[in-house]
């Protein structure tokens, strides 16, 4: 009987042994993830597993909802990992916006947004997180600099980007919510987006 | 494409970015994406604000248990689809074997014909008798994955269905899915147990997607266990059952 024997073949078409993997760019680790390899899927989660969590957990508001979240956007990408295409953005990008779809699934196909809906503050109350690991100062770093800039837009705008965005409302429960008409929403959220993508692009340049 | 459906759908680039759209408006917008380079231009321009935006959010660490659950549902995904790999390298092997044959077969006398065709097939079939797994030079008899149905309570659960995947060595633990059930009201999940000797241990919860679908992990071995089960538990799990069980899978 033949065993495999842990080597792994690159984007690159040369031979790598599982320890090597590690030092492997996101996009070739995707690259053999797609070829099916459970150990490059578990450096994959390894990355990204705990910015998909945080982002699950801050739409979902628990931990039990957001490890469902997690879990589903997890398996979602190992079974449909053929669709990456590494042209089209970030492995990092691809997989939160997966979470991010799994997670409004999530809100809409559940009770949370009638228990947000009879608070108005909901979104913004929800939960600070207080766990701290080591080598998470950057991500912090970089989600206070995020959070700055969505500060520094009028607060109409920051409300119905992140009703929208972390919340999980389509515009016309937004219009509801605010009692503002749908256009109005609409407009705010666009005109959000494009200050927001103004100040970011200062703040990295 | 009119400049009036054009204006209609240009204010709804930011709620679509947002995912605020219906599925409907959605769907309505990126045919209208696929003509209107002013859109697509729009989108393109505004995208990257929207993908900051989960870089917003502070770190939380996940559970250990979503890892564990995770990779023990991948890895019998992927031991499935090699399985699936070597029976289909095997077919392929069988058919190459069969035309082989009908080329070699065409310039032999009939009677050489039939007993060379004779030897060629039954050693196809004791090939694939004695292990289609060993052939592939991938896998391993015993990665073999096997599976157990599971029996499901069809007065509570209609259209439940499931299956315990079982890897090599049952010290492993083992992955259980299920189909067809119903996604839970938010403070419930599906408590996935393990029976050993007349105690029962919790294994880990799921809940189920839209399409009733789902998967957990049973992480202790199953050594002598008796039976692998779910129920329904308020969340986040219960300490011990408090409903007979709507699966089961007997050991």
């Amino acid at each position: 009987m033949i065993r495999s024997v842990g080597v792994l073949r690159t984007p690159l078409g040369g031979m790598k042994r599982q320890d090597d993997i590690q030092s492997l760019a996101d996009e070739e680790v995707m690259h053999l993830v797609q070829e099916g390899d459970p150990r490059a899927f578990e450096l994959l989660y390894d990355r990204h597993g705990g910015p998909a969590f945080s982002l699950a957990y801050r739409m979902v508001g628990n931990r039990v909802t957001a490890e469902d979240v997690s879990q589903e956007a997890f398996l979602s990408i190992w079974r449909s990992r053929a669709r990456y295409q590494a042209d089209r953005g970030s492995v990092r990008t691809w997989v939160l916006g997966i979470v991010h779809h799994r997670a409004i699934d999530a809100l809409r196909r559940n009770l949370v947004h009638e228990k947000r809906r009879s608070s108005a503050e909901g979104i913004e109350e929800r939960f600070e997180a207080k766990e701290t690991t080591p080598g998470e100062a950057a991500r912090r770093e970089e989600a206070r600099s995020v959070r700055t800039a969505l500060e520094e837009l009028p607060d109409e705008q920051t409300r119905v980007i992140e009703l929208a965005y972390f919340g999980g409302f389509s515009h016309s429960q937004i219009a509801d919510m605010l009692e503002m008409p749908i256009g109005t929403v609409k407009g705010r959220m666009r005109l959000g987006l494009d200050k927001l993508r103004r100040t970011l692009a200062g703040v990295a340049a | 494409m009119s400049v009036e459906r054009h204006h209609v759908q240009e204010e709804n680039v930011g709620a679509y970015l947002l995912s605020a759209l219906t599925e409907i408006e959605q769907r309505t917008f990126e045919q209208h994406l696929d003509d209107c380079p002013v859109c697509q231009d729009e989108v393109d321009r505004l995208r990257p604000a929207v993908h900051a935006l989960p870089r917003s959010v502070d770190p939380v660490d996940p559970p250990a248990r979503l890892k564990t659950s995770l990779m023990a549902a991948v890895k019998a995904d992927a031991t499935e689809a090699a399985g699936e790999a070597s029976r289909h390298g095997m077919a392929r092997r069988v058919r190459e074997r069969i035309a082989g044959l009908n080329d070699a077969l065409m310039g032999m006398r009939p009677g050489v014909a039939w007993v060379a065709a004779s030897i060629v097939l039954l050693t196809g079939v004791l090939a694939g008798a004695t292990g289609l797994y060993a052939i592939s030079g991938v896998n391993t008899e015993e990665d073999r994955p096997q599976a157990i149905t599971a029996k499901v309570d069809k007065t509570r659960v209609p259209n439940g269905s499931g299956s315990l995947v079982l890897p090599a060595d049952a010290r492993d633990g083992a992955v259980l899915r299920v189909h067809g059930l119903p996604t839970l009201e938010n403070d419930s999940v599906y408590q996935v147990w393990l029976e050993r000797r007349g105690e029962v241990i919790s294994q880990s919860t799921f809940t189920v997607g839209e399409d009733g679908e789902g998967a957990a992990a049973v992480t202790d071995s199953l050594e002598s266990a008796d039976a692998v089960m779910i129920t329904r538990e308020r969340a986040p799990e219960a300490k011990a059952p408090t409903e007979d069980s709507i699966v089961r899978v007997a050991l």
